[in-house]
Parts: C-alpha cells; structure tokens; sequence
C-alpha cells in the first residue's frame, strides 16, 4: 500500500478526531447519553451499519475505506483509546450522570466528546476489518470471534445503556410495595410488586443478606421465592437483586431494599462477551505451546 | 489448622526444590531432575494453597498476601512450562527468585485480614476470575522479563515473548470477560468503569497494540519490546498500583 496510507495518516486522524472532539465539547458540552434512549439508539445502530456496509462495499473505488480495515489504521486508533483510557485512570471521575468538575471535562470521561470519538473511530474500523473477513472459511471463525465479538459487545453495550432501568425499591415487612426511585429520586410505579415476608441475616455456613418476598406481575401471578446478594430473582425481563437494609438493625432489620434492573440489549452484549471468550481460547489453543 | 505462621515450613522446601533445579537448568544438566525437582516444589508449595483453603473454609483469594500466594506458586509453573517449550537456561532462575520475593514479603510482612469474605464476593466466579488473571500475570511477567533481556542482546529473537504475550492476553480477556458475567449477576451491571476496570481496560488494549503491532512491523524490534515495559507497568497500576492511587481513593468496590 502508497506509504501516505500508513500509520502517520492513522495517527493523524486520530489527532484530528481529538481536536474535533475538544471543539464539540467546548460548543455542545458534555455527551448526554440519555438523549440516546430508544428509539434512537435503535436509528444510530442502523445507520452505523449501514455506513459500514456501505463503505465496504465500495472499498474498490475509495482507497480510505480500503484502508480502514488495515493494521495501519487500527493501531493508531488503539492508542488513541489506550491513552485517553489512561488519562480517564489518573483522573478522579465524578459519579455517573453528574457535570464535570473542571472546565475541560476529563473528571467524566464517559461524556468527554474526544474519549467517545476515539472509542467510535475503533469500533467503526473494527467493524471494517470484520466485514473483509465475513466469508465462510474455517481460517476466519477465530478472527471474527474475537473482532466482531469486541464489536457486537462495545456497540450493544454503549447503545443500550440509555435504556438499562435501574430503580431501587425500598420495602417494609410485611407490606407490599409497587413504587421504585430511580438514580434521580424520581418515584415510578412498576409492573412488578414485592411483598417483603422477612429480612434476615445468615452467619452459617457463611455470611448471607436474605429477603423472603412474593413478587406480584400485574397479570394476576404471584411467585414466592428468597433473593440473596449474588442470586437475583428474574421476573418479566427485570432482575431483582438484593440491595441493602437498614444496616443500624442489623438482622433484625424490618427493611430490605432491592434494586430492580431491566436490560432489553443484554442478549446481544452477552453475544459479544461469548464471542469474545470463545476468540480467547482460540487464540490460546493457537499460541505454540 | 494451617495458618500463615506455618507458611515457612512449605516455603522453605518448596524454594529449595526450585532453587536447586534452577541452578540445574542453568548448567544444562540433568534436565529430568530439573522437571521433577519443580514439580515437587510445587506439590509442595500448592499443598499450603489446598491446605488454607481448607482452613479458610474459602478460597485463598481476597487479600494481597493470599493473592501473593498464588503468584508464588504459578511463576515456577509459568517458568516450567517456557523452559520445556523454550529451553531457556536463565528462566527457572528468573521465576525462582521473583517467586521468592513473593514469598519473603508474604512471610515478613502479611496482611492477615478478617476470616469473612464480604457477601459479593461469594460467589462461584470468584475464584476462576482471580486465578485466571493471576496466571496471566505470571504470563505477561515472564514476557516483560525476556524482553528486558532481549533488548540487551544484539540478535533478538521474540519468538517466545509474542508466544507468552498471545497466551498472557487470552487469559486476560477471560478474565476481565469472567469479571463482567460476575459483576452482572451481583451489581447489575457488566461494566461500570470503576477504576480497576478502566486499568483493566487500559493494560487490555495495551497488550493489544503489542500483538497488532508484531503483525503490522515484525521488524520493528525495539518500540515492540520498550512497549512490553509500559504494558506491565500499567498491569502492575491495575493489580495493586490502584490502592494508592489517589484519584482511585473510595471510588473502586475492588479495594477491600
């Protein structure tokens, strides 16, 4: 390939896609990720494919969508990422959903134009490179595992987090409770009640938080069942776990709070996790042992 | 019971079953007993594993010093096994004498915390995902080790760091991977850019410029094992470096 193309234009670009970040962020301010909640993450999704498999399909005639899917180009791009990733770990960051603490806006890396940029410039060359290998030949399972993997994971996972639901749900013994807060106190009426029977502390055989409850669907079904930390009950594509309880009471706690989270893109995150992990131990069985 | 007061009387043997096949490998004789002498070090050395386990009632996995056992204990392994793909002289000796480093911090200065593993720890992932990255770290220490070396030679040859790298980030992929399905079935969320994830994060994709970069400029020898160093150091930053990172402080739920 003309030696223009090399990693010098990959580094470049990267450098562009910073400063063009840095601008967006002192004009727009930082991302606001909930502005990506359904349907428009959904609309996102498919022009991001789409203009991947538009910008593969004419590969032959623009030498920069040639290329994208080269070494050349991906390497810059992972050092863009690896270093912004750095700076986001030498950086105190504010909790989720809060402004940044300095005017720049690294305390929250997440909403930081140019840390987003960076990470979308990878996934859409990741993307590329996946697309050159989708043919059906033994030699290109691991490659797709472990980049399509990468890819389905980081793109369900960003687009989806806008709809991810997480309330907490604070119950009394012997109550029944429909009414969750979500992160901003905001109180919202769920499709699902819990009725708390008992909260109880376990030393034996080791230490254990557990609620005995009934959980109520508003179709009339009624599931009794014991939610510990670590074993969440799943109940119409919600999963409630074990939060916490009024920690001054102890055992005797007549409260038990319980967080209740629903997920509808987790399917395809765990696609890409699996995808992943099976990429892993192919590379694994590969390296010459 | 067997405690941390008795770690010196598995040490001791099991050290000195490496040391001595060590200086073996190094003479380049008797390659049997070198196998068998490792072997039985860490037998040896593995038995004080089983045997806290069994005391603990848990797996030996929460605190610094315990994880420490463990990187004791897959060094030897890790080294054994490079040395019968490899049959590098040094390599015994190497992971020896960092496996007694270990060792001597775990005896002279343990961190002995409460029997009780807190209720989010126990669970079934707990003990692949730790033992998991820690014999990725034995891994990508050993390849961090021959690249020093390496860079100090005039015909380099990086054949068995790519190979040790390879597998070192596989193993870190899983584990990092394991972490995720875990932290989704206790918190609720696969991935929360707490600060030992970002590290996590940050020494995946530096492990991955290695790898794509070998591919991409197999020639260019230098950069590729300059940059193994800033691999590690950034896996040392997400081991045990985070604990005193101040921007790290009461942030991370890895800290316990």
């Amino acid at each position: 390939m003309n030696k223009a193309w090399g990693m010098t234009m990959g580094g470049l670009v990267c450098c562009g896609m910073i400063v063009a970040g840095v601008l967006l962020q002192l004009t727009a301010g930082p991302i606001r990720w909930d502005a990506l909640a359904w349907p428009v993450n959904g609309l996102v999704l498919a022009a991001l494919l789409l203009g991947i498999v538009a910008m593969h399909l004419c590969r032959g005639k623009v030498r920069l969508f040639r290329w994208m899917a080269t070494l050349q180009a991906g390497i810059p791009a992972m050092v863009a990422c690896a270093m912004l990733t750095l700076l986001m770990g030498v950086t105190r960051q504010v909790p989720s959903g809060h402004q940044p603490a300095e005017p720049i806006g690294i305390t929250a890396m997440l909403s930081f134009w140019p840390f987003v940029l960076s990470y979308l410039w990878l996934t859409v060359l990741v993307g590329m490179v996946s697309m050159t290998r989708l043919r059906p030949s033994w030699r290109n399972v691991p490659f797709l595992f472990n980049h399509l993997g990468i890819f389905i994971a980081l793109v369900a996972g960003t687009l989806g987090n806008a709809d991810m639901q997480r309330l907490m749900m604070t119950v009394q013994e012997g109550k029944t409770e429909w009414r969750a807060v979500d992160e901003k106190h905001r109180v919202h009426e769920m499709p699902i009640a819990i009725e708390l029977h008992d909260f109880s502390i376990e030393q034996e055989p080791k230490l254990s938080f557990l609620s005995d409850v009934t959980v109520y669907t508003k179709k009339g079904l009624a599931l009794r069942d014991t939610i510990r930390v670590n074993k969440p009950l799943a109940v119409r594509g919600w999963k409630v776990y074990q939060y916490s309880y009024d920690e001054a009471m102890g055992g005797k706690s007549d409260i038990s709070v319980f967080e209740l989270v629903r997920d509808p893109w987790l399917p395809f995150v765990y696609l890409g996790i699996f995808m992943m992990l099976a990429g892993a131990v192919s590379v694994f069985l590969k390296s010459k042992w | 019971m067997v405690t941390w007061t008795d770690l010196w009387l598995f040490a001791l043997p099991a050290l000195t079953c490496w040391a001595v096949a060590a200086l073996l490998a190094l003479r380049g004789k008797w390659h049997k007993t070198v196998y068998l002498l490792t072997i039985c070090g860490l037998l040896v050395f593995g038995a004080y594993i089983a045997l806290m386990w069994h005391s603990l009632e848990r797996p030996p996995l929460r605190t610094m010093g315990e994880t420490r056992l463990w990187y004791s204990f897959f060094l030897p392994f890790v080294g054994l096994i490079t040395y019968s793909r490899w049959r590098y002289r040094w390599i015994l000796l190497f992971s020896t004498m960092l496996s007694a480093v270990f060792i001597c911090i775990n005896l002279f200065k343990p961190e002995i915390h409460s029997k009780e593993l807190m209720p989010a720890l126990q669970s079934p992932w707990f003990a692949p995902h730790v033992i998991i990255y820690m014999f990725a770290y034995a891994t990508t220490g050993a390849a961090m080790l021959l690249s020093l070396w390496q860079l100090f030679r005039k015909e380099k040859d990086l054949s068995a760091i790519d190979n040790l790298t390879r597998v070192g980030l596989s193993f870190l992929t899983v584990g990092m991977l394991f972490g995720a399905l875990w932290a989704k079935e206790a918190w609720g969320t696969y991935w929360s850019w707490d600060p030992k994830e970002t590290w996590a994060a940050a020494t995946w994709l530096c492990y991955l410029i290695y790898v794509h970069w070998r591919r991409c400029r197999p020639a260019s020898v230098r950069p590729a094992l300059l940059w193994q160093i800033i691999c590690f150091m950034c896996l040392q930053m997400c081991w045990w470096g985070i604990n005193y990172l101040p921007s790290a402080q009461g942030l991370s739920v890895h800290t316990y």
